[in-house]
Order: C-alpha cells, then structure tokens, then sequence
C-alpha cells in the first residue's frame, strides 16, 4: 500500500517541481510587448477580448431544468406505492412549477436559435 | 400534526410568483405597474394567512416547518418589506431601463426563501431558504441589465455569495458528522453536553458562522456590500439591506438563543462573535466616514447596523434584536425611499453634492430624509434611539460593558456621516453646474415616505403596542 502511496507522492512533487523550476530558476525579463496576445510586431487593432454571443448557455439552462427534473423521478418512483396519494400531489406540484417555467422559457423564446 | 395552515402563507407567496411569471411572459404589456398590484395582493393575503395562525403553532412536513409566533412576526415583517419595495419599484423600473416584470416574481421567492430560512428548526432547510433567497438576489441585483454597474453587482453578489454558501454547506457537513443532528435544538445539546472533544463541530459551527455572517455583512466578510448596493437597482438596495439581513438574523437568533452555556465551546464561539461585532461596529462606521457616494454611505450604515444588532445576539436577549430589526426596516427603507425620489427620468442622484440645498428645494424628500437619518444616527425621539437603547442596555444587563462602550463610541462617529447628509441638504448652497431637478410624480414612492415616517415615530415615542407583540412573539421560543 504505501509503495503505491508513495509513487503517487514522488510523481506527483516531481511534476509540481518541472512546472515551477522554470519560473524560479530561469530569468525573467518581461515588458508588455511580451504580454501582448500577439506578439507580431505590429500593434492589434482590437480588445484581446471580444463579446460574442453565447447561445450554449441557454441550452445548459434548459438542460438543468428537464435533467434535474428526471432525477427526481427516480427516487419518485421508487416510493409512490407507499405513499399514495401524497406522492401524487407532491409530484403534481413539482411538475406544475417546471412547466410553469417552461411555458415562460417558450415564451421569452429561448427555443428560438436567431 | 401536519397541518396544512402551516404551510399556506409560504403557498400563497411562490404561487403569486408564478402566476406574476406567467403574467409577464403572456401579456408582455409595456406598463409592469399591474404585475406589482397583484403581487401586494398575493403579499397581503400571506400576510393575512399568518395574522390567522398567530398563537396556533402549525406545523408541516413531520416538524421542518413550525410557524411558532416569532416565524409569523417575521413574515409579517418581510411582507411589510417586500410591500414597500414591490410600492418603490412601480415607477423606478420604466424610469430607470429596468423595466423587467420578472422583478416582482424574484422579489415573492426571495420572500419566500426568507419565510422557510425563519419558519424551519433543521439547518439544512434554512439552507434551502437561503439559497432561494440568494438566487433570486442575485438576478435581482442584475436587473438593469445594459448598466455595467448593475452587472457588476450581480457578477460579484454571485461568485461571492456563492462562496459563501459553499462555507455553510461543509460547515453544515461536518456539523452533522459531529452532532449527528441538523436540527438546531440537537446542536445546541451537543455543545452543551458532555467533555468529548468538540473540534470538528466547532469547525463546522464556525464555518456555518462565516456563511450567514457573509449573508448578514458582518466586517470582515462585508467587502461585497458596498459594491453590490451600490450597483444595484435602488429599490433592490433596499431591499438587500432590511431582508436578508433580518432573515440571517432571525437564523442566528435561534441558533444562539440558548447556547451561551458553561462549556469551553461556547465561550470560544461567543468570544469569535464578540470580535465580529467590534469589527464591523467600527470598521463599518469609519470606512463610512470617507464615502462621497449616499448609496455607499447607507452600506457601509448597514455593515454597521449589523454589529449592534450581533451585540443583541451576545446579550442573548430576543425582544431587544426583533424590536432593532423592526426600527431598522422603517428607517432604511424610508431613507432609500427618500433616495430613489432623487431621481428623474433616466437620471438618480446619489453623490453628496447633488444633496446641496435639496432641504429647501424639495422640503418633503429632504425633511423625510433628515428624519430617517436621524433616526439612523440614533436620536431621539425615533425608533433608533429606542432600538439602540434596548440592545444597549439588555447587553449592559448582562455585563457587557466594554462591547456597550464601543457600540456607544462607533454610534457617536457615525453621527458624523449622518449629519453630514442633513447639512448638504440644509446648509449648502447648490452649486451652480451641478443642475438637480427631479421628479416628483410619484405616489407610491411618498405612500412609502410616510408610512416610513409613521413607523420611524411610532416606535420611537410609542412602541408600548409593537413591544407587546414582540415579547408575545418571544416567548414561545
């Protein structure tokens, strides 16, 4: 056990030393020039970052909300038998509230891909 | 024992929210005024649901939800406070490019959230509440969504705020691993009982400490605050300076209700918190002395406000903390009232020079005004003499002298600040290129003025009715 415990140990310093020997050891002459993202010589005509539009994260939105949504079904259905009718009400108003934010996701169109 | 009663205020707010959704995104009317009348409606029945179960101890979900007498004074309050920002907001959102309907549904969840953190003895559902609270702020916080500051606020609100919470979370994990409880009454009987060696529930105690007191802005975990209401629409300023605030509080009050024992523990927690308070009295009180910003004096005013009601959570006494959190609802949400009446069309004024002459030029906002920042400074005749007097001397009772002695000391400097604002607005001339018209077409904003006023001086000259309440709320903890 502890010869693997320390394999893990000694890779794990031995990486940790070569990402950072440059740094200490090596000299460090930086100017801005070197900073630039480009670093072509010619000065950039624009903002290393640009605003662009990110549709992704409406879909991961959207994603949380029916994925969460099924995994609360799981344990769900393990239990209804038991719980009867409770388990239907407390299902009844978790599903009601998803679909009340579907409905408003729908209508603010964010099905929409312009 | 589950009774459906218990359950229906917090019922009656979420499905005003939904329903303001669903309102919203069907109609899509350019005027939001009507979303903001059906909120007060749905927020004024909760709070009629909750006049009804006063005295009867309803609960729900096998015990995670009791509406004992201090819950329902809560809700009460949090639906005053939501009523007054739903009652702000109407006119500030078209005014100021935050015309969002979603605003009133975010503002019924954050209440919502706010009545399960109060209403629930197990810690891990107070979480829960928290988070609904918080999330809701932090879109809040967001709502001018083309203003940099705005979404500054948000941004930073998020990524600290959540930071925090993940603190609760493993302070909470390690608390349950410790006491093997998460129900508050089953942590205080750890703490108190037996001489097994409690480090890692302190840990986890200290770790749920640091959450809340992010939550509430307690120095040195206030450094969002400024930022944050600053950037903020104003209605939402005020709002997170009363409402998480009371809400954090409410929490703290039951955890430390009857902690304070003989052990080695709780002595070392109530020394942690003893600090806390001392920091954020004076730290709050002289950072808020170099401010030019009156959205930043009046954060750095609640950083403050914060350490004197923690010294009522030492002091241990409940009916001062819930009488400081009442008085401090009507005068910082009257101030930031008479502050959002500094405003026009796509313009607020919130510099201390814009403040120049406004005594005499808009005699009911400026009157307004001095008054509740007196009432902050702590002067008589208003609720904040009265609220800080019965901390003080609840703390004074218990032997509290020297926190009492620096409460008092960082209370005078903060006069400075205060004054500071009723001289501009008495005792400067305007100056000439500074040109400040605003528009006084706003109803709701004096409604809010004046039932502010009334509540500032009510509970400053006559508080004997909402004292009585308040021990009746006590005492059935």
């Amino acid at each position: 056990m502890i010869e693997i415990f320390l394999v893990f140990v000694v890779f794990g310093l031995l990486g940790l030393v070569l990402i950072f020997m440059n740094r200490f050891l090596g000299p460090s002459r930086s100017n801005p020039n070197k900073e630039k993202p480009f670093e072509c010589g010619s000065p950039y005509l624009q903002k290393d970052i640009n605003p662009f539009p990110i549709k992704f994260y409406l879909v991961a939105f959207l994603f949380l909300l029916f994925d969460i949504e099924v995994a609360f079904f799981f344990p769900w259905a393990l239990v209804f038998k038991e719980m009867k009718v409770t388990a239907l009400v407390v299902m009844a108003a978790y599903l009601s509230v998803l679909v009340i934010g579907f409905v408003y996701a729908w209508k603010k169109g964010a099905f929409e891909w312009e | 024992m589950n009774n459906l009663a218990a359950l229906s205020p917090l019922l009656c707010v979420v499905l005003g929210a939904l329903l303001v959704l669903l309102l919203e995104v069907l109609f899509n009317k350019e005027n939001k005024s009507y979303l903001g009348y059906v909120s007060l409606a749905f927020l004024a029945g909760g709070a009629a649901l909750c006049v009804r179960s006063w005295n009867k101890l309803y609960s729900f979900f096998n015990g995670t939800l009791i509406l004992d007498n201090l819950a329902l004074f809560f809700f009460l309050l949090f639906s005053l406070a939501g009523a007054f920002i739903i009652l702000l907001s109407l006119k500030y959102i078209s005014d100021q490019e935050a015309n969002h309907g979603e605003l009133y549904s975010l503002l019924l969840l954050a209440l919502s959230g706010m009545m399960i953190m109060v209403s629930s003895p197990d810690l891990l559902v107070i979480f829960l509440g928290l988070e609904v609270l918080s999330v809701s702020c932090y879109a809040l916080a967001g709502l001018k969504r083309k203003d940099e500051k705005s979404a500054e606020a948000a941004l930073k609100y998020f990524l600290l705020g959540s930071f925090a919470s993940a603190f609760l979370v493993l302070g909470l994990a390690l608390l349950y691993g410790a006491a093997h409880s998460m129900v508050i009454s089953g942590i205080i009987e750890y703490f108190q009982a037996g001489t097994a060696s409690k480090t890692m529930g302190l840990i986890g105690l200290g770790l749920v400490i640091v959450g809340f007191a992010f939550k509430i802005a307690l120095v040195p975990f206030h450094m969002w605050t400024p930022d944050v209401y600053e950037g903020a629409p104003t209605p939402m300023t005020a709002f997170f300076s009363v409402a998480p605030k009371s809400a954090g509080f409410a929490v703290l009050l039951r955890i430390f209700l009857d902690f304070w024992g003989a052990s080695a523990e709780t002595e070392f927690v109530f020394w942690a918190l003893w600090v806390l308070s001392v920091l954020t009295m004076v730290v709050g009180n002289l950072i808020a002395l170099r401010q030019t910003n009156v959205k930043r004096i009046l954060a750095y005013s609640s950083i403050a406000h914060a350490g004197y009601m923690l010294v009522a959570v030492l002091a241990g006494d409940q009916s001062s903390l819930v009488f400081y959190l009442t008085a401090y609802l009507f005068m910082n949400v009257g101030a930031f009232a008479a502050l959002i009446g500094m405003s026009k069309k796509g313009k607020e004024y919130n510099e201390l020079e814009d403040f120049a002459g406004i005594g005499f030029k808009y005699p009911w906002i400026g009157g307004t005004f001095a008054v509740f920042l007196i009432s902050l400074a702590g002067f008589p005749p208003t609720a904040g003499f009265l609220a800080k007097f019965y901390v003080f001397s609840a703390a004074v009772r218990v032997g509290l002298v020297p926190l009492v002695v620096i409460g008092v000391l960082a209370s005078l400097i903060s006069v400075f600040y205060y004054l500071r604002i009723v001289v501009a607005m008495y005792m400067r001339e305007p100056s000439p290129d500074r040109e400040v018209t605003i528009d006084q077409e706003n109803p709701a904003l004096f409604l809010v003025l004046f039932l502010c006023l009334y509540g500032v001086l009510q509970l400053g000259i006559f508080p004997g009715n909402i004292l009585t309440i308040i021990r009746m709320a006590v005492s059935f903890l």
